[in-house]
């Protein structure tokens, strides 16, 4: 089970964020796969990505800011400039641009003020077009902040930013309430961590723990069962 | 007679209400097969059974199963299971469905494989942009944890099982299963040089497993059921049922389970036939990037697709009506290279640069007679001289459209504007970072006829 390795003092990374950290790093036999969910961590906290994020990771991780850069830079979902609040994202592929997609993206657009790829004054919305979201039956589909909506229209659509801007809940086609992109950051960074008051909360559970017994082989451990207490995990 | 489908993997999430809860998929026969497997089989016997079942791998090569696991070294450890759950493929919306809807057979799945070559953790390899996805898969491996099917000694035997979920972060090339693991591991996702194969030398240098959603979802039945069973469906060299997403110009896009070697024009009527009745002008066998087909009376298995110059990849099919205008279908396929090349390699980040550049030069009416040649010769130069699949692809998807619809390409020259559509715009140039990024308060001007998608037009 890796560790943070802290090698200076964090800035956003801080109090129960840190902790929610250490439990990151604890998935992985190597602290460095803690890298993208630690980015998707400084999302939620900051709005997008920040330097000083970046720093901190690097320093959590034992590794240089700009290492971490590399990593982050090559992904779309992490955001290197303020984002709006509510990432609309409308698919521009293949079975979505045949079926009104791009008449999807001009109605957004114009009620929103802003070309794909821009965020409105206020920073409520932002706008994207992107790649397949692997929701074609429902073509032309969109998410917001990664919930899916079937079968847009240019109305529907534009119905759906009204209602967000009078600040009423949005329930997406699978039931699911739209959150804010901070929110849904950070539910994606402690995805399948072991913290307090999330799904990867279970008692007993030996996440990360490359060996619970560290005198054995992983795939060739035979049970003491009278040993419990050495298990560890 | 009317087709129908044959439901094995999709049979639960056809006929079962909250099939992802833990009681409901035991209540139904879950975990019987992988409990039977850890307590009573070995590791050989397991393996053999799926090299029987001569299962192909779901998730668009095709490769066999077993004969993946077989060459995973007995004795280097630790090893490692990596389920690539990274579903981008433009067309396919299969393993989403599956793994929202029945994670359990998943998760079942997995312990098979990894019971198969001694595999003690797994990591799920979630597509970032799957939120729900995400939150079923983590709520089931605490249910299967707390039910003592995940964790030390699992089902009571000597076999210890832990299984960690991983989010992506939004790139496509993470689907390649050496991206996939650079990614897992912490860095930019960027395809390795093989060999050695992760089976070898994997994840953190260790022997490694990856395998499809799909793929682990099948395996519960063939245990079930047999080798015998699985077989009756297929063909020899393509045996057993597969998912296909539906989409496109049909009336019923959705997931259909049917045998491999079904008639396409018999997926096609399950969906519902041709949109509003509209005449079949193409279709994309699977996924984005299998080269096109224009008839329907063809075999839905791996060596007849391949034999017929395209393939079953991920088994996505996209139909396609004749108000399709083919140039901006092969420019939708070009733009979406051309954002998901990694960079690493030079044919396949200039070459998709340059698909684009030319192919957005003829749909908006500019386009020189020597462009469509030019085309041709961008994507020779392409194919088999990228480091990964993903740019060989690119040149098919783009020469696919020009070599069967090259009249459609010679009317953009000749007349000097999209023949199907006056005046459209594509989104060309307006993703982010394009042209139109940071310019917050400018309004675009899309007015009237701008975009005649089919539907308006008809």
């Amino acid at each position: 089970m890796a560790d943070i390795s802290l090698n200076g003092t964090t800035e956003v990374l801080v109090g129960g964020h840190y902790q929610a950290a250490k439990s990151i790093v604890a998935k992985y036999p190597n602290s460095r796969s803690a890298v993208l969910p630690l980015l998707f961590l400084v999302q939620g906290i900051e709005g997008h990505v920040t330097d000083q994020g970046m720093r901190d990771v690097a320093t959590l991780l034992g590794l240089t800011p700009a290492e971490v850069l590399a990593s982050g830079s090559f992904y779309t979902m992490l955001k290197k400039k303020p984002t709006g609040e509510y990432l609309i994202s409308v698919c521009r592929n293949v079975s979505c641009a045949h079926r009104g997609a791009y008449k999807v993206v001009n109605a957004l657009s114009e009620r929103l003020e802003i070309e794909p790829g821009a965020m409105t004054s206020d920073g409520k919305f932002e706008l994207e077009v992107a790649e397949c979201l692997a929701t074609c039956d429902g073509a032309p589909s969109m998410q917001i902040n990664y919930e899916d909506f079937y079968k847009v229209t240019p109305e529907s659509a534009v119905e759906l930013v009204d209602r967000i801007e009078r600040g009423e809940d949005v329930t997406s086609e699978r039931g699911e309430t739209v959150k804010t992109q901070r929110e849904v950051s950070y539910e994606t960074a402690v995805a399948g961590a072991r913290l307090p008051g999330t799904a990867g909360d279970i008692e007993g559970r030996t996440v990360g723990g490359e060996s619970p017994r560290e005198d054995m082989k992983v795939g060739d451990r035979p049970k003491l069962r009278d040993d419990e207490e050495s298990h560890g995990g | 007679m009317a087709v129908s489908e044959a439901l094995v993997v999709r049979r639960r999430l056809v006929e079962v209400e909250r099939p992802w809860n833990i009681d409901v998929y035991l209540n139904s026969g879950g975990y019987a097969a992988a409990r039977e497997v850890v307590t009573a089989a070995t590791p050989e016997d397991t393996l053999e059974i799926v090299k029987e079942s001569g299962l192909r791998g779901r998730g668009g090569a095709g490769f066999p199963t077993g004969m993946k696991w077989s060459f995973v070294p007995k004795d280097v450890f630790p090893k490692y299971l990596v389920i690539n759950h990274d579903e981008g493929e433009p067309g396919t919306f299969k393993d989403r469905e599956m793994f929202e809807l029945d994670p359990h057979q998943v998760l079942e799945g997995m312990i098979i494989a990894a019971f198969a070559v001694g595999a003690s953790k797994a990591f799920i390899y979630c597509r970032g942009e799957f939120a729900l996805g995400s939150r079923r898969m983590d709520q089931a491996i605490r249910s299967a944890y707390d039910k003592g099917y995940l964790g030390e000694g699992i089902f009571g035997s000597s076999f210890d099982f832990d299984v960690v979920l991983h989010r992506g972060a939004g790139a496509y090339i993470c689907g390649e299963e050496s991206a996939l693991l650079d990614s897992l591991e912490g860095y930019r996702g960027q395809p390795r040089l093989k060999p050695p194969f992760p089976a070898v030398k994997g994840l953190y240098g260790q022997p490694t497993v990856v395998n499809n959603t799909e793929t682990l979802s099948t395996l519960p039945h063939i245990f079930n059921h047999g080798v015998e069973w699985f077989r009756r469906w297929g063909t020899e060299k393509s045996p057993g049922v597969k998912v296909f997403s539906v989409s496109g110009h049909v009336n019923k896009p959705g997931n259909y389970e049917v045998p491999l070697g079904t008639s396409l024009s018999d997926v096609l009527e399950l969906a519902g036939g041709m949109l509003n009745g509209n005449e079949f002008k193409a279709v994309i066998p699977g996924g984005i990037s299998a080269p096109l087909l224009t008839t329907t009376d063809i075999a839905m298995d791996f060596e007849t697709l391949q034999g017929a110059g395209t393939m079953l990849g991920s088994g996505a099919i996209v139909f396609m009506d004749h108000t399709t205008c083919m140039v901006r279908n092969a420019l939708i396929a070009a733009e979406f290279y051309q954002h998901e090349s990694c960079g690493k390699c030079t044919p396949c980040r200039e070459g998709t640069w340059w698909q684009v550049k030319v192919l957005e030069r003829i749909e908006h009416g500019e386009g020189r007679q020597e462009d469509l040649d030019l085309l041709l010769d961008m994507c020779e130069r392409m194919d088999g001289r990228c480091f990964c699949p993903l740019g060989d692809t690119a040149a098919w998807a783009v020469r696919s459209n020009l070599q069967l619809f090259r009249e459609d390409f010679q009317a953009h020259v000749d007349e000097g504007r999209c023949i199907y559509e006056s005046g459209h715009r594509t989104l060309v140039g307006t993703r982010a970072g394009g042209v139109g990024a940071g310019n917050a308060g400018v309004t675009p001007q899309p007015s009237e006829g701008i975009d005649s998608d089919s539907e308006a037009g008809s």
